[in-house]
């Protein structure tokens, strides 16, 4: 198992060099120059020349590139071009974090009501539950952010006077409760679908019959036998779902006033601020080839017929 | 001042006060270095602040620069003009008024000013303000390694200027040093809009100390001059400003400046107490003019902007290089129906370039109003009557892929019954838009405004209409609307130069150079009853030490 992780370890830097290569090539050749962002309206030729010469816009794209690619191994980030002076690191750093911290919030949510929900609803198939929770969660899922989060607003913060209608101040704060509800609650939703189906799956499956047919208790078949093979799956999605939470999410961020990555990487892709753009890319493919390899490693565990070899 | 997105504006409304002219060219910045370890994202003080005496809470959003030198949009000006100061400046009746020069003198030929410097005009850790300091500070702006985007627009007037600006040498002609407190400076020809130019921070003074031990961070420690000092800028959290109490204007007032960055929605957190003032959007406004609801009583109508927006023609291009043409194009849209029926009337239909209130603002202009049949017949008069041999007609116009404006759409279609002039619309995002903007690529462009940096009409008339005017995309050329606006610019006589632009003016709108479409119309805003003093402008000057927090 072990040379499996290392040969799987080995892939990143090749893969981030892929990555880094398609992201750097579309910002430079790419429509759009950061320097014409900056400028505005006030552009004339001889200024934004100065400014590309001091921001090093104006070197080889393979110069550019190297310079880049050498610093974010040594763990420098650059510079951001439109906080000038600041070091990219201590930009989206604290930022991620805030997402991460949401993002874990919402996951607790989803997962928490989801996974019991769903595994709940699949051995109750047959019943009215079944299809009544089916088309509840498919309502639930297509109500847009852009809805619940206002709606959530108008009660939870000016109705009953609960919780503050934005900022964020940690994981362990009031502000905390209403973005975590509107990005948790459609989690809830497929989460609860996909333990479903995955449950579903299993119960189906010879080796319960066989597990009923030896007298175990109806607890043991459901715990050890069903609910261990159906959270196979399930890991995968959880593994990628933790990768992305350092994504952040532009919509909640920006109605609830959170200082999170979300909303700064979608700014800095306008201006054209490519040193934050390829550190968020660079650092979310890591965290996804990481989440990728914790999960088939967890396999190995849950899941006796796997072997990483 | 600067191009905006108008879909932004309608935006603006919605989310922020005060911080127009918001647009994707918003959030470059400069600031601090120190260190952010990952707690440091938790804020040890959240990031609401409770209300607290003397604390006045709004929303802002990041500042693109602090350095006085480089600022040219208005959200960075909200603070610079309170942070730094200058020479003059302008007070909230936008009247001019000494500030760090206690008073000047004009030659009889009007081109030399002599500034005199308040004695006890100091920076904020107690250093006396020099005639050199000024000196220092005006050819850093002008300095071509400052990179500043409008040092020549503001300074270019100066005896000298263009010689530091274009790299030749460092130091400004025009300027003298008389002595610590006097400061001489030559203008090239007797130019009545001079000292309003000075009022923006292109000409305000900084620390040169502060400036060269800083680095390219120098604004994280600001040193300067005006009646706030910069506490703490957390970028996309917050920005808090902490009242000089050495300032002149220390009155007493308001101690604090919470500016929230990090956006939310502004109607929600002014209910909740959240923030003390916001803006009213098209969707809660029915709601607050209603007497019957207890926000009504803290509705304020402010002056709209001095701002306008307007659809752009090259007039290089064909079709509209013809004038029949785009006098027809004009004539075909009903502004006051989409004024009324669209755009709820937050606006105010255009039809010269001036906006009301402005000076210079006629109101006996004649403009290209609404006509379907006078319209029809200049275009069966122009060189693109045939439909068949019309090139394609294309408008671009900025945006992030939502829809192009309700106003625009009904354009189109204003055109197409009337007229039967087809004419497609193309979004591009706002990077790209102004490459080719800068470039004048675009045949027809919409999507933007102009808004004013002092109130002079030759912000508008000469630097968007002037053949050489770098900013003229439309590449508009008329010899006598070029005389005029150079006569205008160094007639003695304020009756007279008015006059001029009027004519200019005039000219440019007959011409059909643009559509002009929409001056800002009044805003409505929502202002805590303990907030005092609070005054809303028309354009963005230094008024927050005015602010009084009454409990």
């Amino acid at each position: 198992m072990w040379i499996y992780i290392v040969r799987r370890l080995v892939w990143i830097p090749i893969l981030l060099l892929f990555v880094s290569l398609v992201t750097f090539a579309l910002g430079r050749f790419g429509p759009g120059d950061p320097v014409v962002v900056m400028l505005g309206n006030r552009y004339d030729e001889s200024t934004a020349e100065r400014l590309r010469d001091e921001l090093g816009l104006n070197r080889s794209f393979v110069v550019q590139y190297g310079d880049y690619m050498w610093g974010f191994f040594k763990g420098d980030f650059g510079e951001s071009l439109r906080f000038r002076g600041r070091p990219v690191r201590d930009l989206i750093l604290p930022k991620m974090w805030v997402s991460a911290q949401l993002g874990f919030a919402a996951l607790i949510i989803s997962v928490g009501i989801g996974l019991p929900l769903g595994f709940f609803i699949a051995t109750r198939q047959g019943s009215w539950i079944d299809p009544t929770s089916v088309a509840l969660s498919l309502f639930i899922m297509s109500i847009p952010v852009m809805v619940i989060a206002p709606a959530l607003l108008w009660v939870g913060c000016l109705k009953l006077s609960w919780f503050p209608c934005s900022g964020w101040g940690g994981f362990f704060d009031s502000r905390l409760v209403i973005p975590a509800i509107v990005m948790g609650v459609p989690g809830i939703a497929g989460m609860t679908r996909i333990m479903r189906a995955s449950t579903l799956d299993v119960l189906g499956q010879d080796f319960i019959r066989t597990a009923r047919a030896k007298g175990l208790s109806e607890w043991k078949v459901n715990s050890v036998h069903v609910f261990q093979n159906a959270m196979i799956p399930i890991v995968t999605i959880l593994a990628f779902s933790c990768a992305g939470l350092i994504g952040g999410a532009f919509i909640t961020e920006t109605i609830l006033g959170i200082p999170g990555i979300g909303r700064f990487a979608v700014d800095a892709i306008f201006d054209r601020d490519y040193p934050v753009i390829m550190a968020i890319t660079l650092i979310g493919s890591i965290a996804f080839v990481i989440a990728n390899l914790i999960a088939d490693i967890s396999y190995a565990f849950i899941d006796p017929r796997i072997r990483l070899n | 001042m600067k191009k905006f997105g108008v879909s932004i504006i309608f935006l603006s409304i919605a989310l922020i006060i005060g911080c127009g002219g918001g647009s994707a060219t918003e959030e470059i910045s400069d600031v601090g270095d120190q260190e952010i370890r990952l707690t440091d994202a938790i804020p040890e003080n959240p990031v609401v602040e409770p209300a607290a005496e003397g604390v006045f809470r709004r929303i802002w959003s990041d500042p693109p620069t602090l350095d006085p030198a480089l600022v040219s949009d208005t959200t960075s000006m909200g603070i610079v003009a309170e942070v730094f100061s200058g020479l003059v400046t302008l007070n909230t009746d936008l009247r001019l008024e000494p500030d760090l020069a206690e008073s000047w003198e004009i030659s009889s030929d009007g081109t030399t000013y002599t500034f005199k410097i308040r004695e006890n005009a100091t920076f904020h850790n107690g250093k006396q303000v020099t005639a050199t300091d000024f000196k220092w500070s005006l050819e850093r702006a002008a300095n071509p390694q400052t990179v500043s985007p409008v040092a020549e627009t503001y300074l270019n007037d100066i005896v000298g200027v263009m010689d530091v600006i274009e790299g030749r040498t460092s130091e400004i002609s025009g300027i003298k040093v008389i002595d610590d407190l006097t400061l001489q400076i030559t203008i090239d020809a007797p130019k009545a809009y001079f000292l309003a130019k000075l009022t923006y921070p292109t000409a305000f003074v900084v620390d040169r100390e502060n400036v060269e031990s800083g680095g390219q961070t120098w604004t994280d420690e600001i040193n300067g001059t005006g009646p706030f000092k910069l506490k703490e800028y957390k970028i996309g959290e917050r920005i808090v400003l902490e009242r000089f109490d050495n300032s002149n204007e220390n009155d007493g007032g308001v101690s604090l400046i919470v500016m929230n960055l990090a956006g939310g929605q502004s109607m929600a957190m002014y209910e909740n107490n959240e923030i003390d003032i916001t803006g009213v959007g098209l969707f809660d406004l029915e709601r607050v003019l209603d007497p019957n609801e207890p926000l009504n009583r803290e509705l304020v109508i402010a002056p709209p902007d001095f701002s306008i927006s307007y659809i752009g023609f090259n007039t290089q291009m064909a079709p509209f290089d013809d004038l029949k043409f785009r006098q027809a194009l004009n004539h075909a849209i009903d502004k006051k129906l989409i004024a009324e029926e669209v755009l709820s009337n937050l606006v105010t239909p255009a039809y010269g370039i001036l906006p009301p209130g402005f000076p210079g603002y006629n109101e006996q202009l004649e403009g290209l109003r609404y006509d379907s049949e006078l319209a029809k017949q200049l275009l069966s008069e122009s060189k693109y009557s045939d439909g068949d041999t019309r090139p394609r007609i294309v408008v671009t116009v900025p945006g992030r892929g939502g829809s192009v404006g309700l106003d625009m759409e009904v354009i189109l279609e204003m055109w197409r019954q009337v007229l039967g002039v087809e004419v497609e619309i193309q979004q591009v995002e706002w990077a790209t838009y102004l490459e080719d903007l800068n470039k004048n690529k675009f045949q027809a462009f919409a999507g933007l405004g102009w808004e004013a940096d002092y109130p002079d009409p030759q912000d508008f008339l000469d630097i968007l209409f002037h053949s050489d005017s770098k900013l003229n995309h439309g590449q508009y050329s008329n010899g006598q609307v070029d005389l005029i606006l150079e006569n205008a610019r160094i007639n003695p006589d304020p009756i007279d130069r008015i006059k001029l632009y009027q004519n200019a003016e005039q000219l440019i709108v007959t011409d059909a150079a643009w559509v002009p479409l929409w001056f800002e119309g009044e805003r409505h805003v929502l202002i805590k009853p303990y907030v005092k003093g609070y005054r809303l402008t028309p354009m963005t000057v230094p008024k927050l030490s005015q602010v009084k927090i009454e409990k």
